[in-house]
Order: structure tokens, then sequence, then C-alpha cells
């Protein structure tokens, strides 16, 4: 490779730089093929189409795309349900794929099943190149995984981007925690990619170890995925003071099989939206209607690469707020999701009247940096009063410090919460559950009626 | 089913004329294609033609030179 070629700051300079009014007429030509290949391949899409009336030469303007029905997750797991295992959202025999992975299962739900092709896993591994090229990644990088490379997606296309960009690649695997601190440092890994909160507990672990990740390893950059902490800035201070390097953000879906937005290098307060390989639209979740800038609203996604399953106006309940991409000086058109994914549309919990998101309990909680752990517990007192409770667990040696602690974290999450009163109790070392994926940190043992 | 022929047109999806590094890329996609769908080679052959193939769909695709699903992948 060139001195010319790693100089630049885009994997794609012509189209991530491209004016918005070519990138929208861009987008509505990969529109119009999507909408047309959807209409003839996929029996899924070809009923949703034809009950809301559209044929694919309708769609002429980039706003026709509002002519199209919304796919949910409901109707894609009825249909999974319907016509096992896949469904005929599906636009080729399963025999032609080459990945099978399932969603995460974290909202409890059936999981999700999703194929892909040889050229689908292809170019699911480029939407990470954009993300991974844009933080800064280079072919002279040793990126190391923490990642369990299981039926979940997770960092899978994130690994063969790495492979494909030309970097020392490790995958960790079965490894324990102390294991892959101890590779971290002996392999001198210079990114490695994980959940912000097992990037957390990675750096615990290491001072548990006696490892100073700044002085003894060589990390200069953390990306990570698969939680909205990773847009919390207290979450990133704490990674970036454990490591050394700087922290960037990544979001993806199984539903897309890869990534659509990430953190550029500027990092100018939420990462950029990949959009000439997808159109994002912010709705306001109960109208449909679109919602301007600067409000927060529910992600809807259409996506061009994805050769074995279209997804076409995939309403995916996530709550971003979109602003311009003049907000950044990196020089992509592409928009920014401020403060990236901002949680989930469905997971605020209404307690005495207020309204309450974990990631807003989370954003207080890690200002302090003396917890090493928490947890959310909502129950209902006597059949009627709501309680919120936040389990705190120190790190070691810290005890001391709890009665102040305990009184101003009651403060500060109160005042984030319109006075709402939250009981803030102490846990011992090692009570709380550990996660390596996608973290659980709610609890809501209400009776759900 | 590619409404847009880059190669016919000579340009790319957003109406630039094709540079010879596009034109470039463009030929060697189209070869790996043609070879993708062939079932008389070798496995050998076969296997990796498609990689190959698919990695050079990714830069047509990217640099919007081509809107396509290859189909022999």
């Amino acid at each position: 490779m060139t001195a010319t070629t790693t100089a630049t700051a885009y994997w794609n300079p012509k189209t991530e730089t491209l004016p918005k009014s070519q990138l929208r007429a861009l987008q509505l030509h990969k529109l119009q093929r999507l909408v047309e290949r959807a209409w003839h391949t996929s029996p899924f899409h070809r009923r949703l189409l034809d009950r809301a009336k559209v044929s694919p030469e309708q769609i002429r303007t980039l706003d026709d795309i509002r002519r199209l029905p919304f796919m949910t997750r409901e109707d894609w797991m009825a249909n999974q349900s319907d016509k096992p295992l896949f469904g005929d959202l599906i636009t080729r025999p399963p025999g032609d794929a080459i990945r099978y992975h399932l969603t995460s299962g974290t909202s409890g739900r059936q999981p999700l099943r999703v194929l892909d092709s040889r050229k689908d896993w292809s170019w699911i591994a480029d939407m990470w190149c954009y993300g991974f090229w844009g933080f800064g990644i280079r072919p002279s990088d040793t990126v190391f995984f923490a990642f369990s490379y299981g039926s979940f997606i997770g960092f899978w296309g994130a690994h063969y981007c790495c492979e494909k960009l030309g970097c020392l690649t490790l995958a960790s695997g079965n490894m324990t925690t102390e294991q892959r601190v101890k590779q971290i440092v002996e392999m001198g890994a210079t990114v490695v990619c994980a959940t912000p909160t097992y990037a957390l507990r990675m750096g615990q672990t290491a001072e548990k170890m006696g490892i100073d990740l700044r002085k003894d390893g060589k990390v200069r950059r953390v990306i990570v995925s698969g939680e909205p902490a990773g847009s919390i800035p207290a979450v990133k201070k704490m990674i970036e003071e454990m490591w050394g390097g700087k922290c960037g953000d990544t979001a993806g879906m199984t539903e897309i099989g890869t990534i659509m937005i990430f953190e550029c290098d500027h990092q100018p307060g939420g990462p950029h939206i990949i959009e000439d390989h997808f159109i994002e639209e912010v709705l306001d979740p109960d109208t449909g209607e679109p919602v301007p800038y600067g409000e927060r609203g529910e992600r809807v996604v259409t996506s061009f690469g994805r050769g074995f399953i279209p997804l076409l106006r995939y309403r995916t309940k996530d709550l971003v707020c979109k602003v311009p991409h003049t907000r950044c000086s990196c020089g992509r058109t592409g928009d920014i999701y401020e403060g990236g994914i901002l949680g989930r549309v469905d997971d605020m919990k209404l307690i005495r009247g207020t309204n309450v998101y974990p990631r807003a309990v989370e954003a207080v909680v890690r200002e302090h940096s003396e917890v090493e752990e928490f947890q959310i517990v909502i129950t209902r007192m006597d059949n009627v009063q709501d309680e919120i409770t936040v389990k705190i667990e120190l790190k070691p040696d810290l005890q001391d410090v709890w009665p102040r602690l305990q009184a101003k974290l009651g403060k500060d999450l109160a005042d984030a919460h319109e006075g709402l009163r939250f009981n803030v109790e102490l846990c011992k070392q090692g009570e709380l559950p550990r996660f390596e994926l996608k973290a659980k940190r709610l609890q809501d043992l209400r009776p759900q009626y | 089913m590619t409404k847009h022929d880059a190669t016919t047109t000579g340009r790319d999806l957003l109406g630039n004329a094709l540079s010879a590094d596009d034109k470039e890329l463009l030929d060697l996609y189209a070869r790996l294609k043609n070879l993708s769908a062939r079932n008389d080679l070798p496995p050998v052959a076969i296997a990796n033609v498609k990689q190959a193939m698919v990695m050079l769909w990714n830069a047509c695709n990217d640099l919007a030179l081509i809107c396509e699903e290859p189909g022999c992948d």
C-alpha cells in the first residue's frame, strides 16, 4: 500500500464526501433498485408492498420512500414462525448462504435468524472498514477482539474488516478475561474491540492483576459497540483513562448484519451515518412522521447492501437525535447521531409519573469513578407505589467513600429526573452480575399485566 | 436486473465520466463475474474466483460504478 492511500482519512473518499444533492441522487438510484429487487425476489416484501398498493415504478423521488410500508421485527418473527426456519423474506435458497447468525436475545424475545451470501459477508466487512478506517485504524495496527465468536453477529464482521485492512487480527474466543488482558499486553495490541461494559471489565481486571494498561500496554484505540453506553461521555472517559487510548463508538444490528454508524477521528459528539449504503429516517414513533434535525425520534433504516435479506423501512425502535454533518469538521457528508444510540423507544420506564431511561441513569452513575458495577431494579410496593433502586458495587478498598457517594448519587439521579427519588444501595464485591456482550442492568420486577 | 450499465454509458451512477481506473475495476469485475458463473472449472478455481469477484463487487459498488446483485456468489 502506498503512502498516499494510507494517508487519506476516508475509506471511500468518493462517496463519503459527496455533496448532499449527489448523495441523495445515489440513494434514490439504490432505493429504486432495492424496491425492484425486493418486489421480484422476496414474497414477504411483495405482500407488504401489495398491501400498501405500492409498486417499484412509483418510487420516483427520495420522498417516495414514505409510500413504502414499514417493516417490523414482529412481522419478521411471525414470518419465521410461519415458515421455519427463515421465512420467505429471503431472496435466495438457504443453500446459497455462507453465514448464519442470530440476534442476541437481549430483549428476551425469539431470536431472528439471518443468512448471508459470500457477497453479503464481504459487504458486511466493508461497512466496518468505513468505521475502522475513519477512526484511524491502519494496516500496521494489531487489533484484539474481546468477543466470544458465537452465533451472535457482534464483532464478526469487524474481524473480517481488519483482515481486509491488513491488520494483525487477534481472536480471543473462549479466553478468560485474565487471559485476554495478558495477550493484549504480550502481543502489543494497538486496538481493542469490545462492548463498553467489557472494556471496563478488562480494565478492572488488569488493575487486579497489577497491570497498568497505560504503561504496560500499547493500546491507542478502543472501539466499542453493542450498547448505548459507547456514546456516554463519562463511560468513554473511564475507558480512555483505563486504557490510555481514544475510545470510539460504532453501532450496528444483526438485522442489517453490520454497522451503519461510526465515530470518526474528529469525534464531534456522535457517529456519522454511512449514507451511501443506508437511508436512515428519524420518525416520531407514534405518528410515523419525520422529526426535524435536533429532535429525538425512532431510527427507521433502509439498507442497500445485504442481498439475502432486503431491508426496507425497518423500524428499529432505537432512539436517536440526528444533526447535520456540518457539526463535524472531518469533511464527511453523512449526518450524525448526536450522542449515538440514545436507548430504545420502548425501554423508557415510567416511575411515579417520571420517565426514566436506563442510559440516562448510567450516564449519572458513570460520572463516579468509584463505581465498579451497578444494577437498576424497579419494584412495586403494596401493589401501588413504584420504587426504583440503583444497586452499586464499589471498586475494592473504597468503602470509606460510600456515605458521601450514596448521598451524591441520590441527589444527582434526582436532579436528572425531575426530582424523582432513587434508592441507592451498596452491594458486596462480586455480588452484581458481569457481562461480556450486551449488559442487562435493568430488572423490572413489577407485575406485568 | 442492472438498469445502469457503466461500461455501456461510460458514466458512473452519479453521471461522472469513468476514469481509467474505474474502467479497469469494472472490467476486472465483469471478467470475474463471468468466471464465477461457470460450473466447468475445478473447485480451486471457482471458490477463489468467487472470493475475488465479491471483493471487486465491493470496490465497484462503493465507488458508485454498479448497483446490482452479482447472483453468482
